[in-house]
């Protein structure tokens, strides 16, 4: 199913980019990280499809990134299901990203003190001390980036298209069910999806609830 | 005996500015002061957690940071022990793993044999493989002493340790901590806000005040010879007063104060000599004023010094003691708000001298209980 293997990728994407990213922001002092900070944090306010928009500035034939590349290779991510991982993994990074950095920012400090003064370097005090402590948090933002990803519908629109059986995802799908009047076939993917949130919703709030 | 630390810090951080030097022998060095005096901050600095704007810091002939010769020791080789405030240890880990943590370098027989050794020594044979939220406060204490122990510190520092337990508990573990301290001949930084603390654990007492050393003295020349007003406030010393020099000599100064010629002994070591008219501070420790018995005829003045008329306006009871707050019948704003002393009378003396009926009182002060501060 694609709407799955897309959330699932762009949620392994949010692991390996936004922990570290959120780490950085919780516990390092670096130039540019009030920037870096909302950068990350603006596909939560901004309307998807500019979001998307950007995206096609950056990925596009013609964008900033996705232009040498065409130019290059003849090939280009846009309209392809690829794009739609790169869409939902955007979007659903603040989620993870805010989550896991207020995760990583409530361990005490003085538990990495410790760990220094016992001969840990910052890394390894941050893999074998920080990580571990805000595991809950973490894996609570993990759930919610996956939860934002499975119904992502805008920026996805914009930078994959709505092409079936290849971008077309559960969210875009049910917007052609209801405009081709399948309203049978959209009710059951609404109630699908519906179904799903509410499993992902008490997901997190348990993981939130025991990280405290 | 030559200096095991030496200490010279000067760090400037926004609304804050920490400017002290000590050095202390062998033993336990407490830093005591109000919240916020920079005794944390010495510790941090001290554990290479807080690099200082400038200073030296040496312990035992090692210098661990001096900002002339760009000397910095990162503080995962300075070999020094905290045990903080709070202890902060692993939750995640188990006892075993916490004592443990300090010891990654060494093979993995070697760092199970020190780490029970350590448990064994601190009494926590038993708990090995509980989490720290299945241990008592004062099991949570030793476990944050055995992993700063473990890595067989150079110095150790101690962060308000008996400051998470109870009240008897405190007491109990204070002299422990005291014995175990005594016994390991580490170096060790202890901070405490408590003076019955840093007066039982420590060999040498450093007084902090707002970033600057007030006073640094072995602990029994600090209880009995407070450098200045300002030390005896913050060691919570009552009845600290302020009176007016008549006459001072090399072991003798007389001084009014509220009407009354009162007569101190001058400490032949610091021959303190102020000219009459100066302001002089002093304090009367509350158990050391002697109330007059009426039963014995009237009092006799080439007997009983610095003889006082006061009334009692309130008491407040402490168990084993009364606190009684006595105003001078003498005229004038009294010293100390409703009250010009405070006087401290077992229970028993309470009793027999019928306190709560009769309020008018005659009290003495030997001379050599009133203690001058040198201003």
């Amino acid at each position: 199913m694609l709407s799955l293997r897309v959330a699932i990728l762009a949620t392994v994407l949010n692991a390996l980019i936004g922990v570290p990213l959120a780490w950085a922001l919780a516990r390092r002092r670096f130039p540019g990280r009030a920037l870096l900070d909302l950068l990350v944090t603006m596909p939560l306010i901004l309307p998807p499809t500019v979001t998307g928009y950007y995206l096609i500035v950056l990925f596009g034939r013609r964008g900033w990134l996705g232009g040498p590349l065409y130019q290059m290779t003849g090939w280009s991510i846009a309209f392809t299901w690829y794009a739609a991982v790169v869409a939902a993994t955007i979007m659903a990074l603040p989620l993870l990203v805010r989550t896991a950095k207020a995760a990583f920012e409530s361990v005490d400090r003085d538990l990495e003190r410790a760990a220094f003064t016992l001969g840990r370097s910052e890394l390894r005090t941050a893999v074998e001390v920080t990580l571990p402590l805000a595991r809950n948090g973490i894996l609570a933002g993990l759930v919610l980036a996956f939860a934002r990803a499975l119904g992502e519908f805008g920026a996805t629109l914009m930078l994959a298209g709505n092409i079936p059986g290849k971008t077309a995802t559960v969210p875009l799908a049910i917007y052609t069910a209801v405009q081709t009047g399948e309203d049978a076939a959209a009710l059951l993917l609404v109630v699908v999806l519906s179904a799903l949130s509410c499993v992902v919703i008490v997901a997190a709030n348990r993981l939130g609830a025991r990280a405290t | 005996m030559s200096d095991r630390l030496e200490v010279a810090l000067s760090l400037q951080v926004p609304g804050f500015d920490l400017d002290v030097s000590w050095s202390a022998g062998g033993g336990v060095a407490v830093l005591f002061g109000p919240s916020g005096a920079g005794k944390t901050l010495t510790l941090q600095c001290l554990a290479g957690l807080i690099p200082p704007n400038a200073g030296r810091i040496v312990v035992d002939g090692h210098v661990l940071f001096d900002s002339a010769s760009g000397v910095n020791v990162p503080a995962q080789a300075r070999r020094v022990g905290y045990v903080f405030q709070g202890y902060a240890l692993f939750p995640h880990l188990t006892v075993t793993e916490n004592v443990g943590f300090g010891l990654r370098d060494l093979p993995r027989a070697r760092r199970a044999e020190r780490a029970a050794a350590v448990i064994e020594r601190l009494g926590l044979a038993g708990l090995e493989h509980r989490y720290p939220r299945e241990l008592s406060g004062g099991q949570r204490q030793r476990v944050a002493l055995g992993r700063a122990l473990a890595i067989d510190p150079a110095l150790l520092l101690l962060d308000e340790p008996l400051s998470a337990l109870d009240a008897p508990l405190r007491r109990a573990l204070r002299d422990e901590l005291r014995a175990l301290l005594t016994d390991l001949g580490t170096a060790a930084v202890l901070v405490t806000h408590d003076f019955t603390e840093a007066y039982r654990l420590g060999d040498r007492i450093v007084v902090y005040d707002a970033g600057r050393v007030v006073q640094s003295a072995p602990r029994s020349e600090l209880l009995w010879q407070p450098a200045s007003e300002s030390v005896a406030r913050i060691m919570g010393i009552r009845n600290v007063l302020r009176g007016t020099v008549v006459k001072a000599t090399p072991d003798r100064i007389q001084f009014r104060w509220r009407g009354q010629l009162l007569e101190a002994v001058n400490s032949p070591s610091r021959s303190y000599l102020p000219a009459a008219e100066r302001p002089i501070a002093f304090f009367i420790r509350p158990e050391y004023v002697r109330l007059i018995r009426k039963d014995r005829g009237p009092a006799d003045p080439s007997h009983h010094m610095n003889l006082m008329d006061g009334v009692v306006v309130g008491e407040e009871d402490f168990g084993t003691t009364w606190s009684l707050r006595i105003r001078l019948t003498a005229a004038g704003e009294p010293a100390q708000g409703d009250h010009d002393l405070e006087v401290e009378v077992p229970h028993l003396v309470y009793e027999i001298l019928e306190i709560d009926r009769d309020r008018r009182w005659q009290f003495s002060i030997h001379r050599g209980s009133i203690h001058v501060l040198p201003a």
